[in-house]
């Protein structure tokens, strides 16, 4: 059964249509990433699935039910927010205990109970005490999340609540997320710009480009086959390239070196062809390759290289191990693994 | 400079300014209050209770302050509130039109009054054709004409102390709240009131103490029979040029507004 069901969603500011119609069907239990760069729609969704702001045409269904004219009280929801929107003036304890209160759900007791619970799965019990200015951001973060999973809501919204940490409490809070879920088994959805947290958590990515779903599909199909340029640009740094098929099984690029592609792939055209890092491999130019190209910047990562190559005019982005070290200036030849083409 | 000896010079104009305007002349009160012919007395202070009439012209100006303060909460919060969620725009307009009736004098709006609740004004002719009233009726020189000219000569102070803090509240707040199940007038009962509350105290205050020390417009919608403190205190200045007695009746009203005050200051405190 489906959790969460979206039909024909439009929504507009003003004269401007920020959503052109979003359909998405979410699996109980399902945990959704929608991703997307700032200004693509993402938390307009999520706050129209909320209730914090209302369609302009569309329906929004959670368990089966029209919620769409209802405001968010009285939809099954909770929702994490990228600011945390803690009640200042309340402790870790009482802001946990803010929704079961509200939403009058058991005794005084079965409400602590229950509170005591959520701060432990977030590892604050002891905090509970506190205020919010007296938690650092990492703690105001768990409380936040606590006061989210507390009340055991049909759906869990989570409004890009990563984006204010540091890189090593992101990752730890990663790794949280995806056991709590697994835990809990809540139907989440989860806004972010960011792919590698859209890839590492969730069962199914939804990229949305421009107020419009892009793509979905799980994190490998999505990684592995992007359906437009834009899914190949957005996910993984993919470099890309402007290239003729044809004819035979043969890619032209601008500066006429040729790439041998799988048969199958060789429509003759225009195309543009997909190169990720992960699948170009760099050697001395006087080895065999399939490409050739000119180093033009070298970047040290410490466990490797991030190499800056001109190739047919454009500049591509290459990672090479430590044992390989060339100089701007020099030749390099380019072993290509799996080649991917797509509609110019 | 040092950074210790510039704080020091900017803070000179108004420390002299305070004290020459505020403190010598209280200092000057006080002392006038509690001399008389031979040396000091309580004689003036005696005077004031010596019957029921001055406690309780104290007690109303208390009592109408309190009502006043009330009022202008009750109708600046839902204003304020408003003002602080539209767009700038709008609010620069709204904080214009919240203005305005300052740029205009006290006596003048006064008069307005008036005008307005009189015998052939428009609100008493206006109930006397629906014949809910005698003939005789107007509202002027009544408590309730006092305390609905205070009510909108003092309004502009409650509204534009409530709007500084409602307008620092994230709006998020309030979001958060009704996705855990607050209804409207829950979050605000939950989240907007008690995140205000210093904003709330603060135009209380000020509105108190401006209700209870005002007296051009009680006076003109009270009349003569219903008098307020400051009032009396005037009378005795320019009338019975009486400076001992209406000394001891400003310390007095000073006392009585510190009554109410002080108590408020330790609840709010407490919930701060």
């Amino acid at each position: 059964m489906s959790d969460l069901s979206l039909s024909q969603i439009h929504k507009s500011f003003g004269r401007t249509e920020v959503l052109h119609g979003i359909d998405l069907d979410i699996r109980s239990g399902e945990f959704v990433s929608l991703l997307g760069a700032s200004g693509c729609g993402k938390t307009t969704l999520l706050r129209i699935i909320a209730g914090l702001e209302t369609v302009t045409r569309g329906t929004v269904r959670i368990g089966g039910r029209d919620v769409t004219g209802l405001p968010p009280e009285h939809r099954d929801i909770a929702m994490m927010f990228q600011s945390y929107a803690l009640l200042p003036h309340l402790s870790a304890f009482e802001n946990v205990r803010f929704p079961l209160r509200m939403r009058r759900r058991g005794s005084r007791a079965e409400q602590a109970e229950r509170v005591e619970r959520a701060l432990e799965t977030v590892r604050l019990a002891d905090l509970g005490h506190r205020r919010p200015s007296q938690l650092s951001g990492g703690q105001q973060q768990r409380v936040a999340l606590a006061r989210a999973i507390v009340s055991n809501p049909q759906i869990l919204l989570l409004d890009e609540p990563l984006s204010n940490l540091d890189a090593r409490l992101r990752e730890e809070m990663q790794v949280e997320l995806i056991e709590i879920h697994r835990r809990l088994g809540l139907t989440t959805i989860f806004v972010t710009h960011d792919q590698d947290e859209a890839l590492s958590l969730s069962d199914r990515v939804v990229l949305m480009n421009a107020g419009r779903v892009e793509q979905q599909g799980s994190p490998r199909e999505i990684y592995a086959a992007p359906a437009t340029s834009f899914a190949s640009s957005f996910l993984g740094s993919a470099n890309l390239l402007p290239v003729t098929v044809g004819p035979g099984p043969v890619a032209r690029l601008a500066d006429g070196q040729q790439l041998a592609i799988p048969a199958g792939q060789a429509t003759p055209g225009e195309r543009l062809l997909v190169l990720r890092q992960e699948d170009v491999e760099m050697l001395p130019a006087e080895k065999a390759g399939d490409l050739k190209a000119r180093v033009a910047i070298r970047v040290y990562l410490g466990a490797r290289h991030r190499y800056m190559l001109d190739l047919a005019g454009q500049r591509i982005s290459v990672m090479a191990a430590n044992s390989l070290l060339l100089e701007p200036g020099e030749e390099v030849a380019l072993k290509v693994g799996r080649i991917l083409l797509l509609a110019r | 400079m040092t950074a210790r000896r510039e704080t020091l010079l900017l803070f000179a104009p108004g420390l002299a300014l305070l004290a020459l305007g505020f403190l010598l002349p209280i200092l000057r009160m006080l002392m006038l209050s509690v001399v008389g012919p031979d040396g000091i007395t309580a004689v003036h202070f005696a005077r004031f209770f010596q019957d029921s009439y001055y406690p309780s012209i104290l007690w109303r100006t208390v009592r109408l302050s309190l009502i006043i303060t009330v009022l202008t909460a009750a109708i600046g919060f839902p204003l304020a509130y408003i003002m602080s969620r539209v767009g700038l725009r709008l609010r620069l307009w709204l904080v214009v039109m919240v203005i305005l009736p300052l740029m205009t004098s006290v006596v003048v709006r006064t008069f307005g009054w008036m005008v307005l609740l009189g015998r052939s004004g428009p609100i008493a002719s206006t109930l006397r054709d629906h014949g809910l009233v005698g003939r005789g009726f107007s509202l002027m020189h009544t408590e309730t004409a006092i305390v609905l000219g205070m009510v909108q000569v003092l309004l502009p102070f409650m509204v534009l102390t409530l709007l500084g803090s409602l307008a620092r509240l994230d709006p998020r707040l309030e979001e958060a709240a009704r996705t855990m199940g607050c209804s409207f007038l829950q979050s605000f009962r939950h989240v907007v009131l008690p995140l205000s509350l210093p904003g709330l105290v603060a135009g209380s205050l000020l509105v108190f103490t401006l209700s209870a020390s005002s007296f051009v417009t009680p006076s003109l919608l009270g009349g003569a029979r219903i008098e307020v403190l400051a009032a009396s205190i005037y009378k005795s200045v320019t009338q019975t040029l009486d400076w001992n007695f209406a000394a001891a009746q400003a310390v007095i009203l000073f006392a009585g507004v510190a009554l109410v005050l002080i108590p408020y200051l330790r609840l709010t405190a407490r919930h701060g």
